[in-house]
C-alpha cells in the first residue's frame, strides 16, 4: 500500500467520455506501462433513518459503504468527515440487518470501472464513474508503491502526474493536507474516492449535455 | 369312744377385768370392761395407715396402752383434752387418727392419680424401666465357659482355613497361569505407544496417522493376539513374548522414498525399473520389544505410501511445461534440460525370497537423502495444516480459514498479500524447486573448485555461508594474487544460488544474473581472474613504467614474492643496458597495448574474447621474476598475439 492520489480528468472538449478514457490510455501505454487488469471501486449511500433522529430534528448522517477490487475481502464504511471502518465482506450482510438505522438512497450507487496499468513503481487506474447507466465523469488514480508517507513522495507523485496528464494535475489531495508524516492507509485513498463521487454528484448536468 | 362320755367343755374368755386399784385391804378394783363401741374406737385407734398390717400391732399397742390409760373416754373427757393438748390428741374423738389416716391417704392416692394421669400423657415425665441384672443363670457356669470357648475357637479356625485355602489357589494359579499374567502387562506397555480398542472379543489398533491429521483412506488397523503356542513343560525361550501384533499385508516389509538426479537422458525403456535395494532396517533401541519394530517398520511404510500417492496425483493433475512421467512406482520429472529428478517408492517386503535379489545392489550413490527427509518433513507439515488449531476460528462466529486470511478483510490486504497467504504449492514443486536448489548449488561449487585446482595464479577462495535456505544459498568468493592481496581487494564476489539462477553481486555494487548453465558461470569468474590479473599486471608494468627514468640509479632489480629489490649491480652497464632498457620501455608499451585490445575485446561477445588467450598474460606474470633473456623472447610472443588479434578483430 503506497501513497495514493486521486483526481478527475475533465472530458475534452467535444468528445465523449469514452474517447477520453482511450486517449489516457493511450499515453499510459505509450509511455510503457503494461496492462494489467481491470478495477473497480464502488459506493453506496445510506442515511439515518427517521426513527432514530431525535425530535430537535437533527440532519441525519450519510454513511457511504465503498469496495475497492484492489483489497478484494474488504469493505470501507465512512462517515463525510468521520472515522473510516475498514471491515470484512460481511459488513454488506451488517447492512442489511441494520435496516432499521440506515437506509439505503437507492438511487445514488454510483461506481467507477476501469483497467488498472503497471509502470515499474507505479500503479495507475483510469476508470469511467458511472451513476446508473449513464458515465459522469473520468477517474484517475496514481499510487507510488514504495513509499507509505505522503510529504516525501508528493512532489514525484506530481511529475509523473503532469508527465501524462499535462495541465489537468491536481493539487494536493486533502488527506494529505491533514496528517502529512502519517503513514498512508487505504482508508484514506477510500476518502479521497467518496470526495470525488461527491463532486460527481453535484456535476450531474454537465456530462449529459457533453456526450451528445 | 363309745366309752368315754362326752365331755362337756365350756370355754370362756379370759375376759378378766383389768386391775384398777388394789386397795391396802387387798380389794381389787377392777376396770368395767369397754363397752362396744368403746372396743370399736379402741380398735379403729389402734390402725395404722402408714404401715401394713405386721405393724399395726405395734403402733396399736403403742396406742392401746394410751387409750388404756384413759378409759372411758366420755367420762373424762376434760381431763383428757387437757392432757390431749400436752401430748397428742388421742382421745378427743376415737375416730380423729381414723380420719386422719384417711386424708393422708387419700392425698396420696391423689398425688399418685396425678402423677399416673402425667405419666400416661408422657409429656412431662414418662417411665424408664430399671434396669434388671440378669438373672445369674441356674446352670453351672463352668461348662457353659466350655461351649462357648469351643465355639469361638471354631469359628477362628474356619476364617483361617478360608485364607489359607485362597493363598494355595493363588500360588498354584501363578505358577500355572504365569503367562497369562504377562500378557495384560504386555498389553498395558502396547497401550503406552499405541491406540488400541476392543471390537467383540477381538483387539485392534491403529497405524495410520489419521488422528495426526492425514486424510489417506487406508485404514491402518493392526490385530493383537495372545500367543498361547507355549509348551509349558519346555523352557521358555528368552525372548518370548506373549503378545503378538499382526499387521495388514500390503504394510509389511520396510520401505522408503529414493530420489535421485541423474544426468542422462531418460530412456523410456529403463522406466519403471529402479533399482531397489534393501535398506538395512534402522536399528531400533535395545530395549524396545519385537512389535514396537513391528509396528513402526509398518507406520513407516503407510507414510511412504502416502507421500507417493501424493506425489503421483500431484504429477498427473498439475500441469508444467515438461510433464511429469508417472509409471509404476517411479516418477520421473525434469528440473533442468538433460537433467532428470526420479522419486521412487521401494517396498521390500520381508520374504526371504526377495532378500536374496535385494543383497545384489547395495550402493545407493544418487540417493539424496536431504530431499528424502525433506518429503517426511512436507508430509508431516502438511498433516499439521489439517489438524491446526489455526484454521478453527475465533471467535466462532469468524469464518472459516488461515488466522491470516480471516484478518485479511479489516486490515486491507491487497491482492500480492493474499496470494502470498495462499501457498497454492503442492508436494511435487516443492521437492523439484529443492533438487534444483540442491543441484546447482553442487554445480557451483564443483565449477569452483575445478577453476581454482586448473588455474593456480591468481587464487579463489570460496566462504560459504553456514545459514542457508532450502531455496538459496550464498558464498563469497575472492580472487587475489600471491603478492597483491591488498591490492586485488576489489575483486570480491558474492554469489547467492537460487533456484534457476545465480546473481552475482560484485563489490563495485553491480548485480548481474546468470542462468543455471555451468558455462556461464565458468566463464564469468575466468573474466574475473582476468580481471585480477590485468590490475596485478597494471600495477606491476606501471611501477616500471615511472621507474625507468630513474634506472640509471637502479643497477638491477629483483623481484621476489612481489618485493622489489633494488640494489647496485657492475653487470648492467654501458650500452648493453641502454638496449635493456629499450627493450623494457617497448615492453611497457607492449603489454599496455595488450590490455588496451583486451579491454577492447570485453566489449564484444564472449566467443571472440576467448580467442584471445589468457595463458600469455599468465605467462608473462609468472615468469616475472625471471630476469633473463627470456623475457625478450616472451615479449615477442606477446605482441605477436597482439597482432594476431588485431587482424582478427578487423577481418570479422
Amino acid at each position: 500500500m503506497g501513497v495514493t492520489c486521486v483526481s478527475q480528468m475533465p472530458v475534452a472538449e467535444g468528445k465523449s467520455v469514452q474517447q477520453t478514457v482511450e486517449l489516457l490510455t493511450r499515453k499510459l501505454e505509450m509511455l510503457g506501462a503494461e496492462k494489467q487488469g481491470t478495477f473497480c471501486v464502488d459506493c453506496e449511500t445510506y442515511h439515518t433513518a427517521a426513527s432514530t433522529l431525535g425530535s430537535q430534528g437533527q440532519t441525519g448522517k450519510l454513511m457511504y459503504v465503498m469496495h475497492n477490487s484492489e483489497y478484494p475481502l474488504s469493505c470501507f464504511a465512512l462517515f463525510e468527515n468521520g472515522p473510516c471502518l475498514i471491515a470484512d465482506t460481511n459488513f454488506d450482510v451488517l447492512m442489511v440487518k441494520l435496516k432499521g438505522f440506515f437506509q439505503s438512497a437507492k438511487a445514488s450507487k454510483i461506481e467507477t470501472r476501469g483497467t488498472r496499468y503497471q509502470y515499474c513503481d507505479f500503479l495507475v487506474k483510469v476508470g469511467t464513474v458511472t451513476m446508473g447507466p449513464s458515465a459522469r465523469g473520468i477517474s484517475v488514480e496514481v499510487e507510488y508503491g514504495p513509499c507509505v508517507v505522503a510529504s516525501d513522495c508528493w512532489s514525484l507523485l506530481l511529475e509523473f502526474l503532469q508527465s501524462f496528464l499535462g495541465s489537468h494535475t491536481p493539487g494536493a489531495p486533502a488527506v494529505f493536507g491533514n496528517r502529512h508524516d502519517a503513514v498512508y492507509g487505504p482508508a484514506d485513498t477510500m476518502v479521497q474516492y467518496m470526495e470525488l463521487f461527491n463532486k460527481i454528484r453535484k456535476q450531474q448536468q454537465v456530462p449529459v449535455a457533453g456526450i451528445r | 369312744m363309745s366309752g368315754v362320755r362326752a365331755v362337756r367343755i365350756s370355754i370362756e374368755s379370759a375376759c378378766e377385768k383389768q386391775v384398777h386399784e388394789v386397795g391396802l385391804d387387798g380389794t381389787e378394783t377392777y376396770l368395767p370392761p369397754l363397752s362396744m363401741s368403746q372396743n370399736l374406737a379402741r380398735l379403729a385407734q389402734r390402725i395404722d395407715f402408714s404401715q401394713g398390717s405386721g405393724s399395726e400391732e405395734e403402733e396399736a399397742a403403742g396406742t392401746e396402752g394410751d387409750a388404756q390409760d384413759w378409759p372411758g373416754a366420755g367420762s373424762s373427757v376434760d381431763q383428757d383434752d387437757e392432757e390431749g393438748v400436752v401430748k397428742f390428741q388421742p382421745s378427743l374423738w376415737p375416730w380423729d387418727s381414723v380420719r386422719n389416716n384417711l386424708r393422708s391417704a387419700l392425698t396420696e392416692m391423689c398425688v399418685l392419680y396425678d402423677v399416673l394421669s402425667i405419666v400416661r400423657d408422657k409429656k412431662f415425665m414418662t417411665l424408664d424401666p430399671v434396669s434388671q441384672d440378669a438373672l445369674p443363670p441356674k446352670q453351672n457356669p463352668q461348662t457353659l465357659q466350655l461351649i462357648s470357648k469351643k465355639k469361638s475357637l471354631a469359628g477362628a479356625a474356619q476364617i483361617l482355613l478360608k485364607g489359607a485355602e485362597r493363598l494355595t489357589k493363588s500360588v498354584t494359579e501363578n505358577q500355572e497361569n504365569k503367562l497369562q499374567r504377562d500378557f495384560n502387562s504386555e498389553l498395558l506397555r502396547l497401550r503406552q505407544h499405541w491406540k488400541l480398542r476392543k471390537v467383540g472379543d477381538k483387539i485392534l489398533g491403529d497405524l495410520s496417522y489419521r488422528s495426526a491429521g492425514s486424510l489417506f483412506p487406508h485404514h491402518g488397523t493392526f490385530e493383537v493376539i495372545k500367543n498361547t503356542d507355549l509348551d509349558l513343560d519346555k523352557k521358555i525361550p528368552e525372548d518370548y513374548c506373549p503378545l503378538d501384533v499382526q499387521i495388514p499385508s500390503d504394510l509389511e516389509g520396510s520401505a522408503y522414498i529414493k530420489v535421485s538426479i541423474q544426468k542422462q537422458a531418460p530412456d523410456i525403456g529403463d522406466l519403471g525399473t529402479v533399482n531397489l535395494f534393501k535398506r538395512p532396517l534402522p536399528k531400533s533401541k535395545p530395549g524396545s520389544p519385537h512389535w514396537q519394530t513391528k509396528l513402526e517398520a509398518a507406520q513407516n511404510v503407510l507414510l511412504c505410501k502416502e507421500i507417493f500417492a501424493q506425489l503421483s496425483r500431484e504429477a498427473v493433475q498439475i500441469k508444467s511445461q515438461i510433464p511429469h512421467i508417472v509409471v509404476k512406482n517411479q516418477i520421473i520429472s525434469q528440473p533442468f534440460p538433460s537433467l532428470q529428478l526420479s522419486i521412487s517408492l521401494c517396498h521390500s517386503s520381508n520374504d526371504k525370497k526377495s532378500q536374496k535379489f535385494a543383497t545384489e545392489k547395495q550402493c545407493p550413490e544418487d540417493h539424496l537423502y536431504v530431499l528424502e527427509h525433506n518429503l517426511h518433513l512436507l508430509i508431516r507439515e502438511f498433516h499439521k495444516q489439517t489438524l491446526s488449531s489455526i484454521m478453527m476460528p475465533h471467535p466462532a462466529s469468524a469464518p472459516f480459514g488461515h488466522k491470516r486470511m480471516r484478518l485479511s478483510g479489516p486490515q486491507a490486504f491487497d491482492k500480492n498479500e493474499i496470494n502470498s497467504l495462499q501457498s497454492s504449492e503442492g508436494l511435487l514443486e516443492k521437492i523439484i524447486k529443492q533438487a534444483k536448489h540442491i543441484f546447482l548449488r553442487s554445480r557451483a561449487a564443483a565449477t569452483i573448485d575445478s577453476l581454482a585446482s586448473r588455474i593456480e595464479d591468481p587464487q579463489i577462495q570460496a566462504h560459504w555461508s553456514n545459514i542457508n535456505d532450502v531455496y538459496e544459498s550464498s558464498v563469497k568468493v575472492l580472487i587475489t594474487s600471491q603478492g597483491y592481496e591488498q591490492i586485488c581487494k576489489s575483486i570480491q564476489l558474492q554469489l547467492n544460488i537460487g533456484v534457476e539462477q545465480i546473481r552475482v553481486v560484485h563489490r563495485d555494487g553491480r548485480v548481474i544474473t546468470l542462468s543455471y548453465q555451468e558455462q556461464e558461470l565458468q566463464d564469468f569468474l575466468l573474466s574475473q581472474f582476468v580481471m585480477d590479473l590485468k590490475v596485478a599486471a597494471r600495477l606491476w608494468f606501471s611501477f616500471l613504467v615511472t621507474n625507468v627514468k630513474t634506472f640509471q640509479k637502479v643497477m638491477f632489480y629483483k623481484i621476489t614474492n612481489g618485493v622489489i629489490f633494488v640494489g647496485h649491480s657492475k653487470k648492467f652497464s654501458g650500452i648493453k643496458w641502454k638496449v635493456e632498457i629499450l627493450f623494457i620501455k617497448w615492453s611497457c608499451l607492449c603489454l599496455h597495448l595488450a590490455l588496451v585490445y583486451y579491454d577492447f575485446f570485453q566489449m564484444f561477445p564472449k566467443d571472440v574474447s576467448k580467442n584471445f588467450d589468457l595463458k600469455c598474460l599468465q605467462i608473462n606474470y609468472k615468469h616475472k621474476e625471471e630476469i633473463t633473456s627470456k623475457r625478450v623472447l616472451f615479449l615477442k610472443i606477446i605482441i605477436r598475439k597482439c597482432l594476431f588479434s588485431t587482424l582478427k578483430l578487423f577481418t570479422l
